[in-house]
């Protein structure tokens, strides 16, 4: 009895679903050592952040990984999403969900078009055209004073969630739950219909037009999805924050975003959170307490173009493909079964 | 009508804007990189050039010399370590490379010049030249008398000597290029260089009108980048070109639409003439084979 239960358990286990809800529960116990004391609270925002920036860059990957496109756009549709949220909730007082809606809606709709004019071209316009649309939001946020108030900064509060005042711990469970759906929600779109369409385009873009794949179309949609979790974290930063100022929505911020997706592995939904941790935790929490070097100032800069170009040219799979690494090492296999794996792998690359 | 001095101002940051685009159209037509990292490798000798002449006192044309061997050496040091090295990478890696090394740059530039921003002065402190209405101060002629003769320049190498074909060659073709005996590895190094002493060059003319500071060159690498998407990345001529008519639309634009929104205005209306002529305004079409 016990070894079928344990078969069952460990099948569960290999479930992507099962792994990202267990992630989840780990994750939802950071906020009750934070109450208890065990860690600290500015630990805890940082956490929150990195996660926030998890799921944007989930975005970013399944645009970056699958159809080979970059977006320099993804800062300014953050904060698209952060001051649209700050606005529904805090100057038309429509509550949490419909601001978390219009934060999602908008941004998208405005990454459509974008999409729609930059990819009949060549791909590389899509990078071009995205940071001319962060330039003109970021002018925007400056500028629209009515809307964002400017340089001075948005201020916003907690969120009523059915009824709940919500504090920085509630808002922190929050994120950890949209996280989780959104690990499920890319997962399903990559191991579905619209995911092997993506992949026949990654290998081929002109054989995957002869299977009868629209290219532009599924490049649109990866787009849409990239502006689409970019929106979310916007709303969730803010609601986290409570605050929002132009000076955050900078090109630094999406270059920033490319790092975690590089780093983390490209097409890798775990490997994105490590590669968010890495870039946004690692400077913040490790690098800012060592003594001499902690007061270099830009150090998170080099830190982070350091890592990009080193893991381009040296570990195209990033930590993702490190760890594939180190779990084929720690495996012993017969040498008849690697080599099948080694075939297998190749055909379905 | 007041329209000779907006062109004469047009005239001066375009010929900032083509230099810029100059050094992402070599770059492209070499070694196949979009380079994301023009404006901020211009910002880090530019730099150099304000740190060595204020805290040297060296004359402006010392620096400057100054300024175009960190550029060069910068150059080749990219090219070198880095991009040659990035032959199997896919297109994009090299774009995130370049993304990577804007960071890297701006991260270096306060380390090594520090924190304060820093200021740059005209190359010729004071005079104008009277044009009927319009006033030019010997500055802006000298930064147009640049833009002018180093483009002219580069276009005369390049269609005229055996540099230049090497260059034309290599963006033709590259492994032709290599089969018919042309050194492509030192052509791309070159190209990474001219293109870090035409950054530089556009730092040291944009910095007198703002402060140096890790930033600076944000609106000239996105100028550059839209002038080589408006005149087309198959040619050298399409971007200078798409360079000047960028200055004179914004500065008409600043004038007679908004001083506050001119430049957002133009960002879009080159994204809608993408529509019209995707392939900008001298650019053939472009076949992608299988």
């Amino acid at each position: 009895m016990t070894s079928t239960w344990s078969a069952a358990a460990r099948r569960a286990l290999k479930n992507s679903h099962v792994q990202f809800l267990i992630l989840g529960a780990a994750l939802l116990l950071l906020p009750v050592l934070s109450a208890n004391g065990i860690i600290k609270t500015s630990t805890l925002s940082t956490l929150g952040f990195v996660l926030i920036y998890a799921i944007v860059a989930m975005g970013l990957n399944l645009l970056l990984g699958y159809s080979g496109l970059i977006s320099l756009g993804t800062a300014g549709f953050m904060g698209l999403g952060a001051y649209i949220a700050a606005y529904v909730q805090d100057n038309l007082r429509l509550g949490f969900w419909v601001a978390l809606l219009a934060a999602l809606v908008i941004p998208t709709i405005i990454g459509i078009l974008v999409g729609v004019v930059s990819l009949r071209v060549r791909s590389i316009y899509l990078a071009i055209a995205t940071l001319c649309i962060s330039e003109i939001l970021l002018k925007t946020f400056e500028q629209a004073e009515w809307f964002t108030r400017g340089t001075a900064g948005k201020q916003s509060t907690f969120p009523v969630i059915f009824g709940i005042h919500t504090d920085r711990r509630f808002m922190f469970s929050v994120i950890v739950i949209a996280l989780v759906l959104i690990m499920m929600l890319t997962h399903n779109i990559v191991h579905g219909h619209l995911g092997r369409a993506l992949h026949a385009m990654r290998s081929s873009e002109v054989a995957a037009q002869a299977m009868g794949v629209n290219v532009l179309k599924y490049k649109l949609f990866a787009f849409a999805m990239a502006t689409l979790y970019a929106g979310l974290g916007g709303a969730l930063y803010l609601f986290f924050l409570r605050s929002s100022y132009p000076s955050s929505w900078n090109l630094f911020l999406s270059l920033n975003v490319i790092a975690m997706v590089v780093v983390g592995g490209l097409r890798s939904i775990f490997g994105t959170l490590a590669g968010a941790f890495v870039i946004f935790a690692v400077p913040e929490l490790v690098l800012k307490e060592l003594p001499v070097v902690g007061d270099i100032p830009g150090l998170p800069y080099i830190f982070s173009g350091i890592l990009i170009v080193v893991v381009i040219m040296f570990f195209p799979q990033g930590l993702k493909g490190l760890a594939d690494r180190v779990r084929h090492a720690l495996t012993p296999r017969p040498p008849s079964v690697t080599k099948d794996a080694a075939v297998v792998q190749e055909a379905t690359r | 009508m007041e329209l000779l001095q907006p062109l004469l101002r047009s005239l001066e940051t375009g010929s900032v804007y083509a230099l810029a685009a100059l050094g992402i159209i070599l770059v492209w037509r070499t070694s196949l990189v979009m380079h994301f990292a023009q404006g901020s490798m211009g910002m880090f000798s530019g730099t150099a050039v304000a740190f060595v002449l204020n805290r040297t006192g060296a004359p402006l044309w010392l620096s400057v010399l100054f300024g175009a061997l960190v550029a060069v050496l910068l150059g080749f040091a990219v090219d070198f370590a880095v991009i040659r090295r990035l032959k199997r990478a896919t297109a994009v890696g090299k774009e995130i490379v370049t993304l990577g090394l804007i960071m890297v740059f701006l991260g270096l530039a306060p380390i090594l010049f520090g924190t304060d921003p820093m200021l740059l002065p005209k190359a010729i402190p004071t005079g104008d030249v009277s044009l009927g209405v319009a006033n030019l101060s010997y500055n802006a002629l000298l930064n147009i008398m640049v833009g002018i003769v180093v483009a002219a320049g580069l276009f005369v190498v390049l269609q005229k000597t055996k540099v230049g074909l090497a260059i034309r060659a290599t963006a033709s073709n590259e492994s032709t290029a290599r089969l018919m005996g042309i050194p492509t590895k030192t052509v791309t190094l070159l190209a990474w260089a001219m293109a870090g002493v035409l950054g530089m060059l556009a730092a040291v003319m944009i910095a007198p009108t703002t402060t140096v500071t890790p930033t600076f060159m944000n609106t000239v690498q996105v100028s550059a980048l839209f002038a080589c998407v408006l005149g087309g990345f198959q040619t050298f001529y399409g971007p200078v070109l798409g360079a000047y008519l960028i200055a004179v639309a914004s500065n008409f634009l600043k004038l007679y639409g908004s001083s506050v929104w001119g430049d957002q205005i133009l960002y879009l209306l080159i994204l809608v003439f993408l529509l019209v002529r995707p392939n900008g305004l001298v650019g053939k079409t472009y076949l992608k084979k299988v």
